[in-house]
């Protein structure tokens, strides 16, 4: 194992004798296996920065602390595009990482390479504070612990820059495979903008998990940085009240630009539900909910509902409505009682009728204790005429409910 | 408190194109009109924050919070000093100084909007290891040195209400650090915030003690530069005492916390603005105070608590002391517990370390050890014996006003950086006011020096002190 603290220290030295002073790696990184070494920057003898191929190199002689290379001479003067590539002391080393093992967010600190068949490899990461004390000494002090060295392939490392992540990103295989809320707090402990470069890299349904799962600030935070593309693609796929939330906060024309923009169904729900007052139950409902005609048979009802409940978050209860036009609230029908009544019975005759609607306007406050204490997962919203509006869900009421710092229970009082 | 909307208000909608949304109230305010898809709806879900009064005030927070916590043990000291000393000659170089802490501040809020990260956190990522290093070199050894000023301050309360330091300054260490670690901080820092109301006394005490207000407003706005290194020196004092290092990363984090969206900062500014004014204003009153009742009276001198504390005699009479005392436990207890958990946040931060008082001791070993470090030493120094009290709070601040610069430099670098906070970079007049403090205190920390350096050697750049 060769530590970067220490390998960067080393000079270049050819086969004529003649040295130049090592800068710093170029290195590939590749959708697997470890990033590559593929050229040496360093400073010519008029002072020009220059690159070498990797292939150039002989041998490392860690004892007289230099690379050997075939000719010095042979470097070429550095092009942009070359020194854009990843540098590791400027855009690997200090960045930040995910520890996908410990599930945390840290700094790579310092860097561990390896010889393979005369390729130099990029194959980990030292977290500790030990790595900083070999980073000033030039490796000769500080130990390696093995407690805070990370495998490359156990790592995700941010740049904090969303609107490059393209370019950055190793590849989004090994977050991905975390589960949503695991995913939804490493994001939590990350900068916004190196949230919002992992939004950028996760896909689509895990992405909306991560942002529905944040504050609303934060999500607000992370959704701006985002491209328009992304966040557009975000809202088309997001709860209809969360997306809600975020537009009521955007600036206006962006806001009107989104809305625009999103299908109509979504543009629509998202619509509705921005008419009403934040501290209303129209400002804390859904309207993204499953709905059916009361005389419905079971048989049909089933039949029309299986597409329809894969779409909505929400689908514990089933709203059943005098018609679809006129949509008045009548009763609802818990899944279960769906799927254990008879073919043959209509929805009417299974229903529960006496349950308690909210009205629209009323306080948001009031209403989720209201929801809470029914012991359902949601209650209806309908306007004065019956009509029914959406639904206020136990998760909605227990987030109204409860004192605001307690989404965010744990003591962070300075990032 | 929610108002319920009564049923009468509202009224339906006629358009069949809502139909899912048939009613609304008659009076819905701040609603806005908008225009999507070629239809106008009025939206009022819309969550700005207020324009007027009511939005200013709703911004208000930690600005006001991270400033006013410079007037804690050591401001205190150095303020009294300077009225005791000087009159009413030093208040010009406060007026100057609320112009250059507002540009300051607001510049860390900026970059706490505008990257959400801590003033060190940036410092390693923008500028590398080795500078991250030095600049927490530099935060540990400020921010150290007002830590102890705080136990100082501690041990100084306690003894004007009747206790001995060798006693209060170690059983307060323990409780501050059992309180953060084990106990309900957040809820006792409201006790300590409280106490600190005893010094509102100083703007009555500042009019009660009918101080001549036309010399007030020459020594505010006719700059009388003396060419003594006491004087130098108090004003390199009041320069770091009223600009802290502390108060920059307490400003960032803040707002790193506060989750401002870099698109959304603009009314955060006011924060910093007023919390600048605020904090300063009350300052310039401790030193009208101080030279309304000390300095005329031919006291030039603080050299205990005690002194200082007579600059209430005004309004509390011979209760001075004791509510002095209560007013500095609360605001030296506050700052000594937050200063050195906010010092272990900041270094954590930038060395990706496990950081935060809900880990336990085997996973966030530095964080703790740095937390507990800075509050035992901060302890053992304040508990030596014999040391001149006053003088020594009053050094600190130098000390801070010496490493101000190095801190500035790197803020403005980094609020410079494009890439790094976009459209919320320095203007040009922004870029001027900012260097031009940094140039103004680097010029009085270098007389300075330069002065206590050459003097040895018989170079006498003052003239007297």
């Amino acid at each position: 194992m060769l530590l970067y603290s220490k390998l960067r220290r080393f000079a270049l030295i050819d086969g004529k004798g003649r040295r130049a002073k090592l800068i710093d790696f170029i290195v590939e990184l590749l959708p697997e296996g470890y990033p590559r070494v593929t050229h040496i920057l360093f400073r010519d003898s008029r002072r020009k920065q220059e690159v070498l191929s990797w292939d150039a190199v002989v041998s490392i002689d860690h004892v007289g602390r230099n690379i050997k290379v075939k000719d010095v001479e042979t470097g070429e003067l550095a092009p942009e595009e070359w020194l854009r590539k990843r540098v590791l002391l400027s855009d690997v080393h200090d960045s930040m990482i995910l520890d996908l093992e410990h599930l945390r967010a840290a700094r790579a600190n310092g860097l561990l390479l390896k010889e393979e068949d005369g390729d130099l490899l990029l194959c980990g990461i030292d977290t500790s504070l030990s790595a900083t004390l070999r980073w000033i000494t030039g490796g000769r002090f500080g130990y390696v612990p093995k407690a805070t060295t990370h495998d490359w392939a156990a790592i995700e490392f941010l740049r904090g820059d969303p609107q490059t992540v393209k370019k950055c990103m190793v590849d989004g295989e090994g977050i991905a495979k975390l589960p949503a809320g695991e995913v939804a707090r490493l994001a939590n402990q990350l900068p916004y903008m190196h949230a919002a470069e992992l939004i950028m890299l996760l896909p689509d349904a895990l992405a909306i998990n991560t942002l529905e799962a944040m504050t609303a600030r934060r999500r607000l935070q992370v959704f701006e940085e985002l491209t328009e593309q992304r966040g557009l693609r975000m809202l088309e796929l997001m709860a209809p009240d969360v997306a809600a939330d975020l537009m009521g906060t955007l600036q206006t024309e962006t806001m009107q630009d989104f809305l625009d923009r999103l299908p109509e169904v979504q543009s629509k729900r998202i619509i509705d539900l921005l008419c009403y007052p934040e501290h209303t139950v129209g400002g804390i409902m859904t309207n993204d909910i499953v709905f059916a005609p009361m005389r419905m048979t079971i048989a049909e009802a089933r039949e029309k509902l299986r597409e329809r409940l894969k779409e909505p978050d929400f689908v514990y209860l089933i709203f059943i409505v005098d018609d679809e036009i006129a949509k008045r609230q009548q009763g609802i029908v818990p899944i279960r009682y769906l799927l254990t009544a008879d073919d043959n019975q209509t929805l009417q005759e299974i229903m529960d009728k006496k349950v308690l609607t909210l009205d629209a306007l009323e306080s948001a406050d009031k209403a989720s204790f209201k929801v809470i204490e029914s012991q359902l997962a949601a209650l209806p919203v309908v306007a004065p005429n019956g009509q029914l509006l959406g639904a206020v869900t136990v998760d909605a009421a227990v987030l109204q409910a409860a004192p605001e710092a307690w989404g965010s229970q744990a003591p962070r009082i300075f990032s | 408190m929610n108002k319920e909307v009564d049923p009468k208000e509202l009224e339906e909608l006629e358009t069949g194109e809502q139909l899912t949304l048939p009613i609304r109230p008659r009076d819905l305010r701040r609603s806005i009109r908008v225009t999507i898809r070629g239809r106008s709806v009025r939206l009022a879900g819309i969550r700005h924050i207020p324009p007027g009064l009511l939005g200013w005030l709703l911004v208000l927070g930690p600005g006001l919070i991270a400033t006013s916590a410079g007037n804690d043990a050591g401001g205190i000291a150095t303020y009294s000093s300077a009225g005791a000393k000087y009159g009413y000659d030093l208040i010009w170089v406060m007026v100057i100084i609320t112009v250059s802490l507002a540009v300051v501040q607001e510049m860390c809020a900026r970059l706490g909007a505008a990257t959400g990260r801590g003033l060190l956190d940036l410092i390693r990522e923008r500028f590398g290891a080795g500078w991250a290093i030095f600049a927490v070199g530099v935060i540990l050894i400020a921010n150290g040195g007002v830590t102890i000023s705080e136990f100082v301050g501690i041990g100084a309360a306690m003894e004007l209400i009747g206790v001995s330091k060798n006693l209060a300054i170690p059983l307060t260490a323990g409780f501050l650090w059992y309180l953060v670690v084990y106990g309900n901080y957040p809820s006792v820092e409201k006790i300590f915030l409280a106490m600190t109301v005893v010094f509102f006394a100083y703007p009555i005490a500042a009019f009660m003690g009918h101080p001549d207000w036309v010399q007030v407003a020459h020594g505010a706005f006719i700059p009388k530069i003396r060419w003594e290194s006491d004087y130098i020196f108090i004003v390199v004092g009041l320069m770091g005492t009223t600009i802290t290092p502390y108060m920059q990363l307490f400003q960032q984090s803040s707002l790193v916390e506060k989750g401002v969206a870099r698109r959304h900062y603009g009314p955060e500014r006011a924060d910093a603005y007023f919390g600048s004014v605020f904090s300063n204003m009350m300052s310039i009153f401790m030193i009208i105070a101080t030279a309304a009742t000390l300095f005329v009276v031919g006291q030039h001198e603080i050299e205990t608590a005690a002194d200082a504390a007579r600059a209430l005699e005004p309004v509390v009479g011979s209760a001075a002391k004791t509510l002095f005392g209560i007013g500095l436990l609360g605001a030296s207890l506050l700052a000594g517990a937050v200063l050195p958990l906010a010092t272990a946040y900041a270094i954590c931060e930038a060395f990706g370390l496990p950081k935060g008082v809900n880990l336990d001791f085997r996973r966030a070993r530095v964080f703790f050890n740095l937390f507990t470090g800075l509050i035992v030493i901060g302890a053992v120094v304040a508990l030596i014996p014999n040391i001149p009290l006053i003088k020594m709070l009053v050094w600190i601040q130098v000390l801070n006003g010496v490493l101000l610069p190095i801190i500035l430099v790197f803020i403005l670098l980094l609020i410079n950086d494009s890439r790094l906070v976009g459209h919320l970079k320095n203007t040009r007049f922004y870029n001027f006011l900012g260097w031009g403090t940094f140039a103004m205190i680097t010029f009085a920390v270098v007389i300075m020096i330069a002065g206590q350096v050459l003097e040895p050697f018989g170079i006498h750049l003052f003239g007297g002190g």
